[in-house]
């Protein structure tokens, strides 16, 4: 009798956990699309989010298709992320005319104020949005800073970087992003098709 | 033998869904080591030190970082009437310097460090069991990447005899 307990309550445990993460991935699904990044993110749709920026204005990812993004997600505590914004400074100085752009997302918990204050100080020329805790988790629950996205001209991500890495790294991750040439949105990538198809799939269920 | 299987597999369970709720990425752990029988006579004064461990590969701010934009290690103690906190003496931080900034130093904790405190009660305090409710606030970093402020529960009981 014991023993049947028990196995009944192991399949109960299960089944929970099992309705928990369907009902979690589903709910996430239908309000963003399956596009939350979990597990290698090379070649997946990047997240669309739109942000407060410093200057008030509020920028959407997809305001740049058609051009490279680099995505880093940085914050004023981070000594590791001040030691790349003098980089990016330089990368979107040299590259910019080639369609690279630089974002900065800001994990402060602080106000604005303060964070751009420090961006001036840093130097920054490039947009530094608010981040918020809906993109920190659509971006696979950002943890780690700095940790930064190399978007492709599709919205597509070629690159994730963990930590600090070194400039040349950083370049090449860049020219990475870069080189993909731009396909309009009548001509969707491999992976925004896959996204699409699931969609769709979802909803005919 | 037998009868344990479904607990281990309940564990194992658990434990395996714990970490598939995790990012890949590891995280700055932090504990504190447990306070033993904390004794304060009515009227008089007991240090306690209180002992914390940082995770290996990672360091936390001191209590007096060098920049104004990093984040102290600040200990919040919240004492049950009578008793009250007279002090609290933060460790020196321990000047490091980072392959990410290696010009620049920093003043940490990392491994094992303890904070001082002084506790107090009135001469006219009941005899008692006493909770004393706190927490540890911390921004951690390892050498390549900064993790979020946290904070960890700190919680100890303070026994106050009579004279």
């Amino acid at each position: 009798m014991l023993k049947r307990n028990a196995v009944v309550f192991v399949m109960l445990v299960v089944a929970i956990m099992g309705m928990l993460a369907a009902g979690k991935y589903l709910d996430r699904s239908r309000k963003h699309g399956p596009a939350k990044l979990v597990g290698d993110v090379h070649n997946v749709p990047a997240p669309n989010f739109e942000l407060p920026a410093l200057d008030g204005r509020k920028v959407k990812l997809s305001d740049y298709r058609g051009q490279a993004v680099l995505l880093n997600f940085w914050a004023t505590w981070c000594p590791p992320c001040k030691i790349e914004m003098p980089w990016f400074v330089d990368l979107e100085r040299q590259y910019g005319k080639d369609g690279l752009v630089v974002l900065g997302v800001a994990m402060d918990d602080t106000e604005s104020s303060k964070i751009a204050e420090f961006a001036h100080e840093m130097g920054v020329n490039y947009p530094v949005l608010l981040g918020t805790d809906q993109v920190s988790d659509d971006y696979g629950d950002v943890r780690s800073l700095p940790t930064t996205f190399y978007i492709d001209r599709n919205g597509t991500i070629v690159a994730k970087a963990v930590g600090l890495l070194g400039r040349q790294e950083i370049e090449d991750d860049v020219k990475k992003a870069l080189s993909a040439a731009y396909r309009p949105a009548s001509q969707p990538s491999r992976a925004e098709a896959e996204v699409k198809s699931a969609r769709a799939k979802e909803a005919t269920r | 033998m037998k009868r344990q299987l479904p607990f281990r597999l309940i564990v194992f369970l658990l434990t395996s869904f714990a970490l598939a709720q995790t990012p890949g990425e590891k995280q700055p752990s932090v504990i504190m080591a447990p306070v033993g029988k904390v004794q304060l006579r009515a009227g008089g004064s007991a240090n306690l030190a209180l002992d914390f461990r940082i995770g290996p590969d990672f360091h936390i701010n001191s209590n007096k970082p060098r920049a104004d934009y990093l984040i102290p290690t600040v200990l919040k103690l919240d004492p049950s009437e009578p008793v009250t906190i007279a002090d609290v003496k933060y460790p020196a931080g321990e000047d490091m310097s980072f392959a990410f900034s290696p010009n620049e130093r920093l003043s940490v904790y990392s491994g094992d460090f303890s904070i001082n405190t002084m506790l107090k009660a009135p001469a006219n305090a009941a005899a008692g069991t006493y909770p004393v409710k706190g927490e540890l606030r911390f921004q951690a970093c390892d050498r390549s990447a900064c993790y979020p402020p946290r904070s960890i529960p700190v919680q100890f009981q303070v026994i106050v005899v009579m004279k």
